[in-house]
């Protein structure tokens, strides 16, 4: 069943329904079969820098490791902030009345999207009232989080004219290019080299 | 990775296209509050993965207690081995194959299957010959903003003095107009962008934003509109 969260515009409290879509949703999907030369079914391995191991998806693990390469427990591990200083942890944005700010049309555009959600009216209620402020189209912002943790998303709500949508990014790290900052193209030069140049031990 | 793209006056350059990373502001310490990193591992290859235990067992039961007594999942050889270097490859009863048919299984948003078709991996068209077109066409921001989710992002940068003024004058346009530019790749202009062989396809936005003598180029991603999927109409 989908979450419902507690939103609050211009002193007013409501509550809506999160239902998430993706591209799938609207438009299906893909999947890639594959077959060797004589039809048998292939399937996509991963395979180690030894050249014989081979893994399926849940064959990888992540670990968390020292400056000396030690194992550490996660749960010993403690969250700070960019001058190294300890960060309160925020609580989910679920179970809390949420306050809507006007938001800029540019602050949304630098999100780099985590998910969608489309929001719908809860049992009994409706959602005109904000269908009202986003048919002009503004967009409003609060800080989400879905189960609680480290740091919140932004959650932005947009509307299409019919319906009323839940956005959820973090801001992208843009940087304003200045004349004195070139970027560096990866490329290969030509490059002329005489034959004592090559190495053939290696051969 | 390098992009080549064309400006209002139908000149084009090779400038570099950079993604954009999003903002962090929390990072993990250790007790001491020394950084910590996160490795890949090899948990189990696939000889000592669920399915190659159960066949070899062929009872959950008898599995469970093999798990207990022998650990039979555990390669003591290479358990934990730091993976570096990976590459994908198929794999069929015969090993690795290098001759692959793939196929495209595509349904329809409610599951049902709408076609079989042979895999045809459209190449990249962001760094050719041919630049990605300046198609003169403009949507406004705010329009495009309540059509479109913009999924991923990618920044513009000049590569010297010259690419600098290319750049800035196509931001400062954009920037005048509060509009993005649809650009558009292939021969004919028409086609959408890729940015690696076989990859998705993206509708492609430009948006530009100057400040004093500095400016931002972006290229806006896109591959889904804005909108209510069919199998929820009708509910609200």
């Amino acid at each position: 069943m989908p979450r419902s969260l507690t939103l609050s515009l211009d002193g007013e409290e409501f509550s809506v329904q999160l239902k998430k879509i993706d591209r799938n949703d609207l438009y299906g999907s893909v999947e890639i079969e594959a077959f060797d030369e004589k039809g048998n079914p292939a399937q996509l391995l991963v395979l180690a820098a030894d050249g014989k191991t081979l893994l399926s998806k849940g064959g990888t693990a992540l670990a968390t490791l020292d400056a000396k390469g030690n194992s550490v427990e996660r749960n010993t591990l403690k969250p700070v902030n960019t001058e190294g200083e300890d960060i309160e942890t925020v609580e989910s944005s679920f179970g809390k009345s949420n306050t809507l700010k006007l938001a800029e049309i540019n602050d949304y555009l630098s999100q780099i999207v985590k998910s969608i959600y489309i929001l719908e009216p809860v049992e009994n209620g409706d959602i005109k009232f904000l269908l009202d402020h986003l048919s002009s189209g503004l967009v409003y912002s609060f800080p989400f989080s879905y189960r609680g943790g480290t740091e919140y998303d932004n959650a932005f709500i947009i509307g299409n004219k019919a319906d009323a949508f839940m956005v959820i990014g973090k801001e992208a790290r843009f940087q304003f290019a200045k004349l004195n900052q070139v970027a560096q193209l990866d490329s290969i030069e030509d490059e002329e080299i005489s034959g004592d140049d090559i190495d053939f031990d290696l051969l | 990775m390098a992009i080549n793209i064309s400006n209002q006056k139908n000149r084009d350059a090779v400038v570099a296209f950079e993604a954009v990373m999003p903002v962090r502001n929390v990072h993990f310490v250790d007790e001491k509050g020394n950084a910590v990193e996160t490795r890949r591992l090899l948990k189990a290859d696939i000889d000592h993965d669920l399915d190659a235990l159960i066949k070899k067992r062929k009872t959950m039961s008898a599995l469970s207690k093999a798990l207990i007594k022998d650990n039979p999942e555990i390669d003591i050889e290479e358990f934990g081995m730091f993976l570096t270097d990976t590459s994908k490859v198929y794999v069929s009863k015969k090993g690795i194959i290098h001759l692959v048919d793939e196929v495209e299984v595509v349904s329809n948003p409610d599951g049902s299957l709408r076609e079989r078709r042979s895999r045809k991996k459209e190449p990249q068209n962001i760094n050719t010959d041919i630049p990605l077109r300046w198609t003169g066409k403009f949507i406004k921001k705010e329009e495009a903003a309540h059509r479109f989710v913009f999924t991923h992002k990618r920044q513009l940068i000049h590569v010297n003095g010259l690419t600098f003024d290319f750049l800035y004058d196509m931001a400062k346009e954009l920037h005048e107009r509060n509009s993005f530019l649809i650009v558009r790749g292939g021969e004919k202009g028409d086609r959408p962008i890729v940015m690696h062989r076989g990859g998705l396809q993206y509708n492609a936005f430009l948006e530009g934003r100057i400040k004093g003598d500095e400016y931002l180029l972006i290229l806006q991603l896109s591959n889904i509109e804005l909108k209510r999927p069919k199998e929820l109409s009708g509910e609200s």
